[in-house]
């Protein structure tokens, strides 16, 4: 999958991971609160913003695989840190990087706009909470209760992580860091395309 | 001592597999079994403090009573209609059932995070790092590339108090709203991630131009070994499944 990228599209990937696996452990922290509070449905407001680094390592190098690997390693990323959930943190992960990973590739890597990575943060949601289902035995729940807990995890995912993830990227791309990646290639394409 | 010393891929496969098995059960008995099995394990054959392993332990507690009570005041209702009544106060329904259940939920929470403690407190990054390369056939491209990634995590770190302290000289206060706080959040996390991009840069001219290609490689400075010992950890851990199958099936 990586055979093709540059090594220097490989590293930004895992710095983006690095950064984002230090926010997410600090959001387990608050998740551990709202859990404590509420059970766990206390995780769901803020499940979206685990799903962030699929967004942007997507939204900014464009490429098949982006997404899916960004998540995987910021996964094994959090393990090497020593968060206590261990390697299970690494197949979530994944599973949430495919999820976000389905959308795109179904736009075929073309569409980058606020809609697509909105849907790309519900398709992490998804992916997620069906894991989560079987993982954590949802079936004992009332299906009242957990699809309250999907439709929050869904919205969540739009917001923190397809809202969010572009808003801070569109923040980076000001500063002209990303200038020699893809987002930059097709911005510059659009700003022409409107000039002429 | 023996467990600091399995190979780390096969370390993690099992207790995956391990994690992904017990999920087809909600059987609080096996659980607990599984749980002592689990506990022993860790104490006898690793040094790993008890301290550390207890304070690692303890959200995990707290997550698993989240649990037991969400199932107890949520349950699903289809699953009680012929079970045994045990109390009923208002619109609260127990069961038989439903109590075990609740009480399988909370302590599959408590298993799972005794099996990943397991990994956690015995395996060393860099070579769970070099195994995923040597048994796991990650790319090394990717592998290294993460490697380097994870030495940056000091340097964030420190980049962020520096952040922080030039904008407490410049008087700038603590956030009160929410709004201040998601600016103040905002104005830490974009600069951050600028000089991430700009040090990954660099790193990756630095490494192409010291000659690393990312080919596959077929000798290692350091080797992570595949050993008779890492066959005995999966029949440990499979064992301790089935005795604690056995214990739940006669109780």
């Amino acid at each position: 999958m990586t055979s093709k990228w540059k090594l220097s599209e490989i590293i930004i990937l895992s710095v983006l991971a690095v950064v984002f696996a230090v926010v997410y452990l600090a959001f387990v922290q608050v998740g551990n609160v709202m859990a404590g509070m509420m059970g766990p449905i206390g995780y769901e407001w803020i499940f979206g913003i685990w799903f962030i680094v699929s967004i942007i390592a997507a939204y900014i190098l464009r490429k098949p695989g982006a997404a899916f690997l960004s998540e995987t390693v910021a996964g094994t990323i959090e393990v090497l840190i020593g968060n206590a959930m261990g390697p299970m943190l690494i197949v979530s992960a994944m599973i949430q990087g495919a999820g976000a990973e389905a959308v795109f590739a179904a736009t075929r890597y073309k569409r980058w706009g606020l809609w697509v990575l909105m849907l790309a943060g519900m398709g992490s949601a998804v992916t997620s909470f069906i894991w989560g289902y079987f993982i954590s035995g949802y079936g004992a729940l009332d299906p009242g209760y957990v699809t309250l807990m999907f439709t929050i995890r869904l919205v969540s995912g739009a917001l923190l992580a397809g809202l969010l993830g572009k808003w801070l990227t569109d923040g980076l791309y000001q500063t002209g860091v990303l200038n020699s990646y893809a987002i930059a290639r097709d911005k510059k394409k659009a700003s022409y395309g409107k000039a002429s | 001592m023996w467990l600091h010393t399995i190979n780390p891929s096969v370390k993690m496969i099992t207790i995956l597999l391990t994690i992904i098995v017990l999920a087809l059960f909600l059987d609080p008995v096996l659980y607990l079994v599984f749980w002592l099995g689990i506990i022993t394990i860790t104490f006898t054959l690793s040094k790993v403090s008890f301290k550390i392993w207890a304070l690692l332990t303890a959200p995990f507690v707290f997550m698993a009573i989240g649990y037991v009570w969400t199932a107890m005041l949520f349950p699903n209702e289809a699953l009680l209609a012929d079970e045994q009544m045990l109390f009923e106060w208002g619109w609260l329904r127990l069961t038989e059932e439903s109590l075990a259940r609740s009480a399988g939920l909370g302590m599959r929470v408590i298993v799972f995070s005794a099996l990943s403690l397991l990994f956690v407190l015995t395996t060393k990054p860099v070579l769970f790092m070099l195994s995923l390369m040597q048994q796991l056939k990650v790319p090394t491209r990717l592998a290294y590339g993460v490697m380097a990634g994870y030495q940056f995590l000091p340097l964030i770190k420190e980049e962020f108090q520096i952040m922080q302290r030039a904008q407490q000289i410049r008087g700038v206060g603590r956030p009160r709203t929410l709004k201040e706080r998601v600016r103040q959040w905002k104005s830490f996390i974009i600069p951050l991630l600028a000089s991430a991009i700009r040090k990954a840069e660099r790193t990756a001219i630095a490494m192409e131009s010291k000659g690393f290609t990312g080919e596959a490689r077929t000798h290692w400075y350091t080797e992570i070994p595949l050993r008779k010992r890492d066959g005995l950890f999966v029949c440990l851990l499979a064992g301790l499944f089935f005795t604690a199958y056995a214990a739940s099936a006669v109780l």
